[in-house]
């Protein structure tokens, strides 16, 4: 029923969608998961990542089930395992098993990556959605103040923020949100733009709706998907943005896990216990991976600038 | 003198530019009653647009009302606030924009729309405003409104939008419907049954319609009265039928001489109005239209016309025809500067 044009008006069929009858016409959203499930790659990244977060929700269940220990349970005569029957992913230089603090690491990995990625966008979509929208002066102060953020060398802030804070989940997402929020900003502060300027915002205003709900109920459904996508691509690089920290000791501080401290806790053991590098690297590689392929997909899915 | 609905008095609206200062509406005044339909005509940059803009207070920046006063029951909303401004928008004035494809929010039902100024102004719930857009929809005749309200706008034809449209502004059966060349991006088909729909609108909610378009066929059929604007200025204004019979100002007389008209003989040639319209940010002197002007006399690029009754009905702003000439009966004797096309 939905969608086929009436004989009354089909004189004028709305550009594209009324011509194609053999497919009913369909919401944004609903044909953008369309094109998303036609992505195999994506789909099969989208559920590695999943199976990532259930596993990192699960990691006491898996502990004591599983490999039936803790990740700071120390065996001193397994020290240097390599992988076998009772440690499946071999066991580090005081005997703790590799895989459970594999498990008990992409909490922190995750928790960093997600939440991180949350204050970006809260902070970077708020101020790209009031930049935008009312333009003008406030436009070029909050657009100068990005242009601030993203100069300040990264690095030095972490390592300056890191001995302020004690780095934990919180004041790690907190930094490396910091500075990221910038892009995040810039991005839907021009599509902001853009929309702002479309005939059914001014129509919206002269049913004298507001600026605030403007915003949030007209302006900010229109730029989610451009949101959506910054935010599954960001996911990766706050995950490798995160593992550097720890490598470098400006993370997550051992005894707790983390796939960065584990990497660089083993480095010294490389020569004769490879696999101590070898499996958190890995993770990190396959868990980037997975959510930047994750991410694209969804990009090529969501973003309406790719839409001709 | 009695009050009348909406009063439009000396309104001025400035853009200042890179280019210099555009007067876009240059002390326009005008006024409107229940039920009744006027026409502003003009081409593009008259300021046409730019008037209901600001009447409803819609400019983008950096436009802004310099001067004059818009009088609506009472108040002048030149000057109330802007909370102010926001309960008479969509309430007791409601406007209908040029093109429908991109009027309606991609994101949202169409129902949902159409019922938002309900839940802006009443305080209707969501089933209820929505209920009230169905019917609202059936109004406006658009079929199935019920599955209708469930579409996204980019399943409607654009002449179901245009109704749609009119559909959200009526909901709250606002006194004045400003409709911003509601046609011009429609079929002609689609044109006449959206200005019928209009014209029913007018009659049956006793709505005041301030219609504006280029199309003087539009307003011969839709409005009682018709406004001309030419460079920001009110150039001449009364009954449709007055001004079309025997217009007033030469800029009139030559929109009537360049429409198409299926009665002409064979061999007429199309009478285009000569020259280009003008540079608001340097606007001609004295009578803005004279450079073009076929009646020109000395004192047109010196002095600036004044608006004044040029007859028993019809104001008009013009030199020439304040001294007596009749614009008419010049036709025949074909002005100098008139006869040969470009």
């Amino acid at each position: 029923m939905i969608g086929q044009p009436t004989a009354e008006e089909i004189g004028t069929p709305a550009a594209g969608h009324e011509g194609r009858a053999d497919r009913p016409a369909q919401s944004y959203w609903s044909e953008s998961l369309e094109r998303m499930r036609q992505n195999r790659v994506g789909i099969v990244c989208g559920y590695a990542v999943l199976a990532l977060v259930v596993i990192a929700i699960c990691a006491p269940l898996l502990a004591q089930f599983v490999t039936h220990v803790t990740p700071t349970h120390q065996e001193l005569d397994s020290q240097f395992d390599p992988p076998n029957a009772q440690h499946w992913l071999g066991a580090d230089e005081v005997g703790r098993d590799t895989l459970t603090r594999l498990i008990y690491g992409s909490q922190v990995s995750l928790a960093v990556g997600f939440l991180t990625v949350a204050m970006q966008l809260v902070v970077g979509g708020g101020v790209g959605l009031v930049a935008g929208y009312f333009g003008r002066w406030v436009d070029e102060v909050l657009m100068r103040i990005v242009d601030v953020v993203l100069a300040i060398p990264a690095i030095f802030l972490f390592i300056l923020m890191s001995i302020l804070f004690r780095p934990n989940l919180l004041t790690l997402s907190v930094i490396i949100a910091s500075v990221g929020w910038g892009g995040v900003a810039r991005l839907v502060r021009g599509e902001s733009l853009s929309i702002r300027n479309r005939d059914f915002m001014l129509a919206t205003r002269s049913v004298g709706a507001g600026s605030g709900r403007l915003i949030l109920r007209h302006l900010l459904p229109n730029v989610l998907p451009i949101m959506i996508v910054a935010a599954t691509l960001n996911v990766g690089a706050v995950i490798l943005a995160e593992a550097a920290l720890d490598f470098l000791g400006l993370g997550i501080h051992p005894p707790t896990a983390s796939w960065g401290n584990m990497l660089s806790n083993s480095q010294t053991y490389f020569t004769h216990s490879a696999w101590l590098v070898v499996f958190p690297g890995l993770m990190i590689f396959l868990t980037v991976l997975a959510a930047n392929l994750f991410g694209n997909a969804v990009r090529d899915a969501f973003d309406p600038r790719l839409k001709s | 003198m009695t009050e009348h609905l909406l009063e439009v008095r000396d309104l001025h609206t400035q853009f200042p530019t890179r280019d210099g200062l555009v007067r876009a509406v240059d002390g326009v005044s005008f006024h409107i009653d229940p039920g009744e339909t006027i026409g502003i005509v003009g081409e593009s940059g008259s300021g046409k647009s730019v008037t209901v803009q600001s009447i409803m207070r819609l400019l983008q920046p950096p436009g802004r009302i310099t001067g004059g006063e818009v009088r609506f029951r009472g108040r002048d909303l030149v000057q109330v606030s802007d909370s102010e401004m926001e309960e008479i928008r969509g309430e007791e004035i409601a406007m209908i924009f040029q093109d429908p494809m991109t009027s309606l929010n991609p994101v949202f039902r169409t129902g949902w729309q159409v019922g938002e100024p309900l839940r802006l102004h009443k305080g209707f719930d969501m089933p209820r405003s929505i209920a009230a857009a169905v019917s609202m929809l059936t109004r406006v005749g658009i079929p199935e409104p019920s599955s209708r309200a469930r579409s996204f706008p980019h399943e409607f034809s654009g002449g179901m939008r245009q109704r749609a449209m009119i559909a959200m502004g009526l909901t709250t059966s606002p006194a004045v419907l400003i409709a911003d060349e509601p046609t011009t991006a429609l079929d002609v088909t689609i044109q006449a049954q959206i200005l019928d729909l209009l014209k029913t609108v007018n009659r049956e909610f006793r709505t005041a319609t301030i219609l504006i378009t280029h199309n003087l066929g539009v307003v011969a059929g839709m409005c009682e009265r018709v406004i001309v604007m030419y460079g920001g200025r009110v150039v001449e204004q009364g009954p449709t039928e007055d001004v079309f019979d025997n217009p007033k100002h030469p800029y009139t007389w030559s929109l009537l001489r360049s429409i198409p008209r299926l009665d002409a003989e064979e061999h007429d040639v199309l009478k285009a109005i000569q020259g280009l319209p003008p540079d608001l940010t340097n606007l001609p002197s004295g009578c803005a239209f004279h450079p073009r002007c076929p009646f020109q006399v000395e004192r047109c690029p010196r002095e600036v016309p004044p608006l004044v009754a040029v007859g028993p009905t019809q104001l008009a702003a013009c030199w020439v025809t304040q001294s007596g000439v009749d614009l008419n009966a010049r036709d025949a004797a074909s002005p100098t500067g008139e006869s040969h096309r470009e």
